[in-house]
């Protein structure tokens, strides 16, 4: 049995205008202890798929379902405990905090109410779950007001406040975004951390497709489309072989921290982005058929059912034509682990040697990239071409 | 001139003059020095990036360049100049006529700068109005800004009679930066572009100001914290560290050159990527310093792996090699062999 089913949820709010319901015929599958991240762009319906897990929204039709039980039919004692087991950190540190709680009161109201600890132990519990989140464990920082902190450090306190109830699951909404890139990786860490010290299950919702891989690696991904859900799989094979196009625009859109495979990547941009950003969902065929690459006269007419892609695979895309959607390799064509070695700072091998001369006198990509250059591609980075 | 000067005036690498140069630059918010003693030169048709963490000043530089800095920061020290004129002594009045028409600033959230009140074009009205010098009539300047909202690929139609609350958040960004285009200003200042945009957003506000760099031969100088977005964007970058610049270099040098900075290498380490190898990502120890309690000698000290003795006995100081590629790191200047240019 799952830890947690949403089962075919349609949702639509009171105010949505758009022909589309927010959530279209969504399930997702929990298990315990597992990770799955949802990723799609803004509006897509992530966050309402994530309230509705922590039983903020209810659906107009479907289920959901803790330890097989529909939450909505709970009796009071067991709706409790589901809610202090579903636990949530939101994206914005900044607004999920109360500006006039210190960091005591914001991490003891919870405790008390749903009777963690007892009354005299709570200081102690206090300082195990500032600890825990690598947080001053002291009586000072315990008075201070989130003003008084930085986004990593709200961020921590609130993951330190979702810990304190001893969740089985956790929604994390955002939950790195709003942070520095220097700080997400080690916000990550900590969660993933958790995660093998308790058997925590997450539910992570994110934009970023380099975020939620280095999440989710063992993990599933589902990725969504405003409110239908295009594609599922295990995390690795989500990215590394996409079967959705939208799937893919997604990763290709993802800026990579490497000049000259960004000005190559530059000069084979296959679609115009405004396409693929202000492409209305359709509300006839498939909802992405607007902003498809692929598009033929099918998909408008008939909705692609989700189905298998890969047997065997657990690897599911609602496309009619997967198979038309390229690798993520193709991205990068050989340059994987050229790339590696280069984000991993572990170059002396490859990089240019006295490399600063050949930069600044324009003679462009280092010999190590050269050896990508023939790889067959109409459009490759000529040698001497100057940054644009 | 002290260690980490930049001769003013000098023509850059690609010989193009400065537009924007700052000179031994110092803002202080009471003891706290949000900048200090920065210099740095910005030529005409450059994509500059100043990067660093939350807290290194890099918002505060980028306020400077328009003389904008908020209270109760001042200006102490140093000077900035816009084809060489000081906009720090400059009159009320003609910082007036300065700023938006020759350098133009798009905030952090600009998005949420909008007025919620009154349509996108009214606001539009009221700068041609404040502003009757630019174009020789109001038609004139609306057109332009039709022209603008196409550069940015939006819908003139759509957008001149929208209420902000109709657009969508990167919708709204873009009106931002044609807003701040409208004047045909020759600098674009633009902090945080895409924070808070999701990553399809983010890629198209990219590609706009790569084509606004292309075809209008803009300026631009952006504040960022996540290097892949100045690996996308920029040619030149500047990274900061409490304050300090500690780096100046071309994209290039910044991701490839052997001799770096450790923290730019650490803030690249940092980016979760699709593609590279996950094992290689880490994140950076510690946090940017209290500025009222720096440590002695370098700042990046008490979070760097390469750290020395000689590291925690004085601030290093900012080096050139003979390309103007400048490093303030002992360990890193090391290995700079050959002529040691003191700038």
């Amino acid at each position: 049995m799952s830890l947690l089913n949403v089962d075919n949820v349609t949702h639509r709010y009171p105010t949505t205008v758009s022909a589309l319901p927010v959530l279209n015929g969504v399930s997702l599958d929990v298990e315990a202890g597992s990770v799955v991240a949802v990723v799609g762009e803004s509006g897509c319906g992530k966050t309402t798929l994530g309230r509705l897990v922590v039983g903020l929204v209810k659906p107009m039709t479907g289920e959901v379902r803790y330890e097989g039980k529909d939450i909505w039919a709970l009796p009071k004692r067991e709706w409790e405990v589901y809610r202090r087991s579903v636990q949530v950190v939101h994206q914005d540190p900044y607004s999920s905090l109360n500006p006039g709680l210190t960091v005591e009161g914001t991490l003891k109201a919870a405790l008390l109410h749903h009777h963690i600890v007892r009354r005299n132990e709570v200081r102690a519990e206090l300082f195990r779950l500032l600890d825990l989140v690598d947080l001053e464990a002291s009586a000072s920082f315990l008075r201070r007001y989130p003003h008084q902190l930085s986004g990593g450090q709200r961020q921590r306190l609130v993951i330190a406040r979702a810990m304190g109830l001893r969740p089985r699951l956790v929604v994390a909404d955002e939950a790195v975004s709003m942070l520095d890139v220097s700080m997400r990786v080690s916000v990550l860490d900590l969660l993933l951390s958790m995660r093998s010290e308790q058997q925590l299950a997450y539910v992570f919702i994110s934009h970023d497709f380099g975020v939620v891989r280095y999440f989710a690696r063992t993990g599933r991904i589902l990725v969504m489309f405003f409110g239908v859900v295009v594609e599922e799989g295990p995390s690795e094979q989500v990215i590394t072989h996409p079967r959705h196009p939208y799937s893919f625009v997604l990763l290709d859109a993802i800026p990579v921290p490497d000049p000259t495979l960004a000005r190559r990547r530059r000069s084979e941009a296959t679609m115009q982005a405004e396409e693929r950003v202000t492409g209305e969902p359709a509300t006839t065929g498939c909802v992405f058929s607007n902003r498809c690459p692929y598009v033929e006269d099918k998909c408008r007419h008939e909705a692609p059912p989700l189905v298998e892609v890969v047997p065997g695979q657990d690897h599911r895309a609602a496309c009619w034509f997967p198979e038309r959607v390229p690798d993520l390799r193709s991205l990068v064509e050989a340059s994987l682990p050229g790339l590696g070695a280069e984000v991993g700072g572990a170059q002396d091998g490859n990089a240019r040697e006295g490399s600063a001369d050949d930069a600044t006198s324009g003679n462009g990509p280092s010999p190590a990239w050269f050896g990508l250059a023939g790889d067959g591609r109409a459009h490759t980075i000529a040698p001497g071409a100057q940054p644009s | 001139m002290g260690p980490g000067v930049i001769p003013a005036g000098r023509p850059s690498v690609d010989g193009n003059l400065p537009v924007v140069e700052v000179s031994n630059l110092t803002v202080n918010f009471g003891r706290l020095k949000a900048v200090e003693q920065v210099s740095l030169s910005v030529s005409m048709g450059e994509v500059c990036a100043l990067v660093g963490e939350s807290g290194c000043g890099k918002s505060t530089l980028a306020y400077s360049l328009l003389n904008l800095v908020p209270p109760p920061g001042v200006i102490t020290s140093g000077d900035v100049r816009f084809r060489g004129r000081s906009i720090i002594q400059m009159s009320r009045k003609d910082l007036n006529a300065l700023r938006a028409v020759d350098v133009a600033i798009v905030f952090q959230a600009a998005m949420n700068a909008l007025n919620p009140v009154i349509t996108i074009g009214r606001q539009v009205d009221h700068i041609l109005r404040a502003h009757d010098g630019v174009f020789r009539t109001q038609r004139e300047g609306r057109e332009y800004f039709e022209h603008l909202l196409r550069l940015v690929r939006l819908s003139p139609e759509r957008v001149w009679s929208s209420f902000e609350s109709r657009l969508s958040g990167g919708m709204k960004q873009r009106v931002s930066i044609a807003l701040a285009l409208l004047l045909r200003p020759s600098v674009l200042v633009l902090d945080e572009p895409t924070t808070a945009l999701d990553v399809l957003n983010q890629r198209l506000v990219i590609d706009i100001l790569r084509d606004l760099h292309d075809t209008l031969g803009m300026t631009i100088v952006f504040v960022t914290h996540d290097l892949a977005l100045v690996a996308e964007l920029a040619q030149r970058v500047a990274v900061m560290y409490a304050g300090r610049l500690v780096e100046v270099a071309t994209v290039e040098e910044i991701f490839y050159a052997r001799r770096r900075h450790p923290y730019a290498k650490a803030l690249i380490e940092a980016i979760p990527s699709v593609m590279g190898d996950r094992a290689l990502i880490r994140s950076i120890p510690g946090q940017v310093p209290n500025l009222l309690e720096l440590p002695t000698g370098c700042r990046f000290t008490p979070r760097c792996p390469q750290a020395r003795p000689v590291c925690h006995e004085a601030e290093p100081p900012l080096l050139a090699d003979p390309h103007n590629h400048l490093v303030a790191c002992y360990v890193a200047n090391d290995e700079l062999e050959g002529v040691m240019v003191a700038p």
